[in-house]
C-alpha cells in the first residue's frame, strides 16, 4: 500500500492538548513523524513584562494546569533569587508537603489519560476518583482545587487550617491501599503489558544528547533527579529513593511514575512530622533591584527552569520559562520510527505531554 | 515499594475482572456509588473557599487597592450615594474575567472584602455577570468567613489635635516615637516606628488632647510603597487631602507667608500638606491627584 | 400451539373480517366490478397468500422483540457499566423504572440531527453500506428459534429450514463486506485504516468460530437448531466441549468488536474509526446494529452450547432462552470493561496462533465423543 502522512490532531481525542502529529505511514507502520506545537500560544512571557511581581502568580499557575503548584513555586524561588529573600522554615515546609501532593495529582492525571487511551475505560475511572480526595485536601488548604495561587515571594500564602495533618495521613494511608490494588488492573492484565514491553524504546545516549529529563530518562536507567542532586528547599533533610529502570520502553516509564506516587507518599508523612513552629510569610518587597534571578525545580515532567531579569522597579524586565515537555517532543521521532500506528498512543501517551507548559 | 511481579495467563481475562467485579459489588450491595447528583444534592464546600466577593461597606475606605492588584484587570470603583455613609466609592467586580485568586482579599488594608464559597454564577448574557458593589454588599460578615490575618493594637495619630507638646515621646518605654519638625510650619510631630510597638497604651493615656489613639490595624504582607514629598513645588491646593482614603494628610498653614492686601489687611496664609505616613496604605491616589508634581512615587518605571 | 399456527389463526380471522366487507361491497356494486372484487377476494382467501401473509406477521413479531430486547441491552450495558465505573448509569430519564427511557431520549436525539454526506464520498457505496449491515445482521435471527414453537423459519412448521445454524452463521459472516465498504467510501484517511482493520479481524477470527461450531455439529448430527438443543437434553454442549465454548466466546467478542478487539473502532486513535463520516440516524443504526449483533451472537451461544431453552419448567421456554442470551451478554460486558485494547498484530496472532490449533483440539475432542458412542 501508498505511503501516507496522517494528521494526528490538532483536534484528536489523543492528544492531550492542542497539538499536531503527522505520521507517515506505510500500511500500519510508521515510516516518519514531525510533531508540531504552537497551537496553544498565549504569550505568557509577553504577559509577565506588564505586571507587577504579585501578579504573576496566578498566570505563572496556568503554565501547565496539570501541575500547576510547580510553576508558581517555580516562579516564586526564582524572584527570591532575585530580590535575595530567606524564606521561613515552616513555608519551605509546607512548600514540599504540597509540591509532592502536586507530585502525586499530576501522576494520577497521567494514568487517568493514559488508561483511557489504550481502551481501558475504568483505569481512567479509579484513577480520578483517587485524585479527588487529594484535590479536596488542597481545597480545604487553599481554596480551589485546580490553580491555587498559594506561594508567595518570601512564603506561602497562609498557614494550614485545623485538622490538616490528620486528614492528611489518611488520605495518604487510602492511597497507598490503592496503588497496590491498580496491580490487579494494570500489570495484572496480560494486554495491557503486551501493549508496553517492548515498545517505544528510547536508548540512555540518545535521551541524554536530546536533554529529556524527569521519568522518562530515568525509565532509560540515568539516575538524575533534580531534588537529590542540586538539593532546593528543605529537599536535604528529606529521605527518599531515586527511582530508576533499566528497560527503556513504555512499561518502564509507568513503573517510573508509579514508583515515584509511592514515594511522594513517604515525603508527605516525612514533612508532616519534621514540620517545625513558626511564621508562613514575610513582607515580600515590591520593586527588585537591577540583576538576574534563576531557579531551577524537578517538576513531574523533567527539570523546569526559570529566569528573571529585574531593572529597579515594580515589574519584571524579562522572564524565560523552559519547559521540560517542548525538548521532550523533539525526541518523538526517534521513538516512533518502525513501530505501529496504535503504538503512537502508547508512546506519546508516556511521555505525558502537557501543551500549556510547552506553548507558554 | 510495591513490586513488579510476573503474572501468568490467567491475567489475560480474570484478574482485572477481579477488580471490576469488587467494584461492581462494593456499590450494588455495600454502599453507593461515588457520584454526588448534582441539583439535587450539593457538596460542602470548606470556608476557605474561594468564591463570590463580598464587600462589608462599613470597612472599605475607599482605596482602591484591589482594583490596582488585580491580575486581569476585573474590578472597579463606583461612586455611589449611601444614606448612612454619605458620597462614597465601593469596588464591583466583573465575574467574567475574574480568575478568583484571592490577591484582592490579601491586599485589603482594612480586612473589607472577602470571598464567600458561592460558585453558581453563570448566567445567560455576559453584561449580567458585572455585580456592581450594591450586589456585593454584605455588612456582617464576620462571622461567616475564615478571618487569616494577625491584628495588632496601634496608636493612630489625628495631626489636626496635636500641639507638639512631645510628653508622647518621652512616655514611650521602647523609644519608638520620635518628634520630627515640620519645614516651614515651625511645629514638630511624632513619627512612631511601628516594628517597636508593643501596645503598651502609654502615649494614648499620657496625651492631654487625645491625638493618639489605639486602633486595630491588619498586617500586610506586601510592601506598599510610600508617597515622598517634594516641598518647593507644593502650592498648598489640598487635592491630595481630598483624595487620601486613609487620612493622612493634612493641610496646615505656613505662617509668614501672608500676603498683604489692598485696603492693608492680611489675607491667609498658604498652605502646605503634612504626612502622617504610619497611616498610608499604598493606594497612590495622592500622587495621581497633584497637578504640581510634588509627590513621588517609587519604582514606577516611566 | 406453534407460531406459525398462532399467526395463521389471526390472519385467517383477519382475511375472513374484510372478506365479508369486501364481498358485501362486490354485491352492491354494478356487474363490472362485482367479478374483480370476487375475484380479489378468492385470491385473498387462498392458501399461498395467507401463507405469505403469514410469514410477515411473524418476521414482525419477531423483530419487534428483537428491538425491545435490544433496548434492554442498551440499559443494562450502561448501568453495568456505570456500576463497573463507581458511578450511576441512566438515571432521571424513566426515574422510577431505573432510567430506561434513557434509550428512547438518545433515539430521538439522533433523529433530529443533521445528515449529511461527504462531498468527494463515493455516494453509492457509502448510502449502501449502512443497508447491507443491517439487512444482513437482521437476517441472523430469521432463523434462530426461542423455543420449539416459537420461531420464524424452524424445523416442525409450515417452512422447514433443515440448515438453521449454517444459515445464520452465513448471515453473520456478511458484515465484514459493509464495514469495508463504509470505510472506503467515506474519503477519510482514518476511516480506511478502521475498515482495512475490521476487515482483517473478522476474517481471521472466521475460522475458529466456524471449526468450533462444526464440533457441535458433529456431536448434535444435524445443521437445525432444533436438532442441536434437543441433543443437550441431557448435558450442555458446554461441559464436554469446554475448550470449544471459551473459543466460540472470544471469537464472537471479535466478530461484534466489544472493547479488548474493537481497534476498528478504536477512539483514541481512530476518532471513531469506519463511522466517523456518518451523523445523525445512519449513525444510530450502526450503533443499533451492533447491539442486535451481540444479542444474535448472545443467542446463537445459548442455543449451540448452553442448552438452549431447556430448564426447569416454573418459567417458560422462551424466557429461559432470553436469561441465558442476557447471562452471556452480561459476562461481555464484564469483560469489555476490564481490559484494555489490543495492537492489530498481537490481535492476528492470537487469532491464528492461538485460536486455530485449540479449535483444532476441540475438533479432535468431538471425534472422540463421537466416535465413543457417547452422543
Amino acid at each position: 500500500m501508498a505511503e501516507m502522512w496522517i494528521n494526528m490532531g490538532p483536534q484528536h481525542p489523543m492528544t492531550h492538548g492542542l497539538w499536531n502529529l503527522r505520521v507517515k505511514v506505510d500500511g500500519e507502520t510508521i515510516v516518519d513523524a514531525q510533531p508540531e506545537v504552537g497551537y496553544l500560544h498565549r504569550g505568557i512571557e509577553k504577559l509577565c513584562e506588564g505586571k507587577t511581581y504579585p501578579q504573576i502568580i496566578p498566570l505563572a499557575d496556568r503554565l501547565c494546569y496539570g501541575s500547576s503548584l510547580t510553576w508558581s513555586h517555580l516562579y516564586c524561588m526564582a524572584v527570591e533569587d532575585l530580590m535575595n529573600v530567606e524564606v521561613p522554615e515552616r513555608a519551605e515546609y509546607i512548600r514540599v508537603l504540597t509540591i509532592e501532593m502536586q507530585r502525586i495529582v499530576s501522576h494520577l492525571m497521567w494514568l487517568a489519560a493514559y488508561a483511557g487511551d489504550l481502551g481501558l475505560g475504568v483505569g481512567f475511572v479509579y484513577t480520578m476518583r483517587e485524585r479527588e480526595v487529594f484535590l479536596d485536601l488542597f481545597q480545604a488548604l487553599t481554596g480551589a482545587r485546580i490553580t491555587y495561587n498559594f506561594p508567595r515571594i518570601g512564603g506561602v500564602a497562609h498557614d494550614l487550617p485545623p485538622n490538616f495533618e490528620r486528614d492528611t495521613l489518611r488520605a495518604i494511608s487510602y492511597f497507598e491501599g490503592r496503588l497496590k490494588e491498580y496491580e490487579d488492573l494494570f500489570e495484572g492484565s496480560k494486554i495491557f503489558m503486551m501493549r508496553n514491553v517492548g515498545v517505544g524504546i528510547l536508548k540512555k545516549e540518545d535521551a541524554i544528547n536530546m536533554g529529556v529529563t524527569g521519568p522518562t530518562l530515568r525509565a532509560s536507567g540515568v539516575s538524575y533527579d533534580l531534588r537529590k542532586d542540586r538539593p532546593y528547599s528543605v529537599y536535604e533533610e528529606m529521605n527518599f529513593n531515586v527511582v530508576t529502570h533499566k528497560d527503556c520502553d513504555c512499561y518502564a516509564r509507568y513503573r517510573v511514575r508509579m514508583d515515584e506516587m509511592w514515594e511522594s507518599c513517604q515525603i508527605m508523612k516525612q514533612a508532616l512530622k519534621k514540620m517545625p513552629k513558626g511564621k508562613v510569610r514575610i513582607v515580600s518587597p515590591r520593586n527588585a533591584p537591577v540583576g538576574t534571578g534563576l531557579a531551577r525545580v524537578e517538576d513531574p515532567r523533567g527539570e523546569g527552569m526559570m529566569y528573571i531579569v529585574g531593572d529597579g522597579t515594580d515589574k519584571p524586565y524579562r522572564v524565560k520559562i523552559r519547559s521540560p515537555i517542548f525538548v521532550t517532543v523533539s525526541a518523538a521521532p526517534k521513538i516512533l520510527i518502525g513501530y505501529k500506528v496504535a503504538d503512537v498512543v502508547a508512546i506519546m501517551g508516556g511521555l505525558d505531554m502537557c501543551i500549556g507548559e510547552t506553548d507558554r | 515499594m510495591p513490586q513488579a511481579k510476573k503474572r501468568s495467563s490467567l491475567g489475560l481475562v480474570l484478574q482485572p475482572m477481579k477488580r471490576t467485579g469488587k467494584t461492581v459489588a462494593n456499590s450494588l450491595i455495600l454502599g453507593k456509588p461515588n457520584t454526588v447528583l448534582y441539583p439535587y444534592q450539593k457538596l460542602e464546600l470548606p470556608i476557605g473557599y474561594r468564591g463570590k466577593h463580598i464587600v462589608d461597606f462599613k470597612r472599605c475606605i475607599g482605596c482602591s487597592n484591589c482594583v490596582q492588584i488585580c491580575p486581569n484587570d476585573c474590578m472597579w470603583m463606583e461612586k455611589l450615594e449611601d444614606p448612612e455613609l454619605g458620597k462614597i466609592e465601593r469596588p464591583g467586580v466583573d465575574y467574567g474575567r475574574c480568575l478568583f485568586c484571592g490577591l484582592c482579599v490579601e491586599i485589603c488594608p482594612t480586612v473589607a472584602i472577602h470571598e464567600s464559597v458561592e460558585f453558581e454564577l453563570a448566567h445567560h448574557e455576559r453584561s449580567k455577570l458585572k455585580y456592581g458593589p450594591k450586589e456585593l454588599r454584605d455588612d456582617s460578615f464576620a462571622g461567616k468567613v475564615k478571618e487569616e490575618r494577625q491584628k495588632r493594637l496601634l496608636p493612630i495619630l489625628d495631626m489636626t489635635k496635636c500641639t507638639s507638646c512631645e510628653k508622647c515621646a518621652g512616655e514611650c518605654p521602647e523609644m519608638a516615637i520620635a518628634m520630627m519638625p515640620i519645614e516651614g510650619v515651625g511645629k514638630t510631630k511624632p513619627e512612631i516606628n511601628l516594628g517597636k510597638c508593643t501596645s503598651c497604651k502609654k502615649c494614648e493615656t499620657v496625651c492631654p488632647e487625645s491625638a493618639l489613639e489605639m486602633e486595630e490595624v491588619y498586617e500586610s504582607y506586601f510592601e506598599m510603597p510610600e508617597p515622598k514629598f517634594l516641598i518647593k513645588k507644593c502650592t498648598g491646593c489640598g487635592a491630595c487631602a481630598r483624595a487620601c482614603p486613609a487620612d493622612v494628610i493634612y493641610m496646615m498653614d505656613l505662617p509668614g507667608t501672608e500676603k498683604v492686601l489692598k485696603d492693608g489687611k492680611k489675607g491667609k496664609p498658604k498652605k502646605r500638606a503634612v504626612f502622617v505616613l504610619e497611616k498610608c496604605v499604598g493606594c497612590g491616589k495622592c500622587y495621581r491627584a497633584c497637578k504640581f508634581d510634588a509627590l513621588e512615587w517609587p519604582g514606577v518605571r516611566k | 400451539m406453534n407460531l406459525f399456527e398462532f399467526c395463521y389463526g389471526i390472519i385467517h380471522w383477519l382475511v375472513d373480517l374484510i372478506n365479508h366487507l369486501w364481498y358485501w361491497l362486490g354485491d352492491v356494486l354494478p356487474w363490472w366490478f362485482g367479478d374483480f372484487f370476487d375475484a380479489v377476494g378468492n385470491f385473498a382467501a387462498s392458501q399461498g397468500h395467507m401463507a405469505v401473509m403469514t410469514i410477515f406477521l411473524e418476521v414482525v413479531i419477531v423483530v419487534v422483540i428483537a428491538l425491545i430486547n435490544v433496548l434492554n441491552f442498551i440499559w443494562i450495558f450502561r448501568k453495568f457499566m456505570g456500576r463497573m465505573f463507581d458511578f450511576y448509569g441512566p438515571y432521571y430519564v424513566g426515574y422510577r423504572i431505573g432510567g430506561w427511557l434513557q434509550n428512547l431520549a438518545d433515539g430521538i436525539k439522533l433523529f433530529v440531527k443533521e445528515i449529511i454526506v461527504p462531498a468527494k464520498a463515493d455516494k453509492m457505496g457509502y448510502l449502501l453500506a449502512p443497508i447491507i449491515y443491517i439487512g444482513s445482521s437482521i437476517l441472523i435471527l430469521a432463523t434462530i428459534p426461542f423455543s420449539e414453537n416459537f420461531g420464524v423459519a424452524t424445523n416442525e412448521s409450515g417452512s422447514y429450514v433443515p440448515a438453521g445454524a449454517l444459515f445464520a452463521l452465513a448471515a453473520f459472516a456478511i458484515a465484514p463486506f459493509s464495514i469495508l465498504l463504509a470505510g472506503w467510501a467515506s474519503n477519510n484517511k482514518y476511516t480506511l485504516i478502521g475498515g482495512m482493520r475490521s476487515a482483517a479481524q473478522m476474517m481471521s477470527y472466521e475460522i475458529p468460530l466456524l471449526m468450533t461450531v462444526a464440533s457441535v455439529f458433529l456431536l448434535a448430527g444435524s445443521y437445525g437448531f432444533v436438532d442441536i438443543v434437543d441433543a443437550q437434553h441431557d448435558i450442555w454442549f458446554a461441559f464436554p466441549l469446554f475448550i470449544g465454548f471459551l473459543i466460540f466466546l472470544v471469537c464472537l467478542a471479535a466478530e461484534v468488536e466489544i472493547i479488548p478487539f474493537d481497534l476498528p473502532e478504536a477512539e483514541a486513535e481512530l476518532v471513531e474509526g469506519w463511522t466517523t463520516e456518518y451523523g445523525g440516524m445512519r449513525f444510530g443504526l450502526f450503533y443499533f446494529t451492533t447491539t442486535i449483533r451481540s444479542y444474535a451472537g448472545g443467542a446463537l451461544a445459548t442455543a449451540l452450547f448452553l442448552g438452549g431453552w431447556h430448564g426447569p419448567a416454573l418459567i417458560p421456554d422462551e424466557i429461559w432462552f432470553l436469561i441465558k442470551a442476557y447471562i452471556v451478554y452480561t459476562i461481555f460486558q464484564w469483560m469489555t470493561w476490564s481490559l484494555p485494547r489490543v495492537r492489530v498484530d498481537q490481535m492476528l496472532g492470537i487469532g491464528w496462533k492461538r485460536l486455530l490449533p485449540l479449535a483444532v483440539i476441540n475438533l479432535m475432542i468431538a471425534v472422540a465423543l463421537k466416535s465413543m458412542g457417547w452422543f
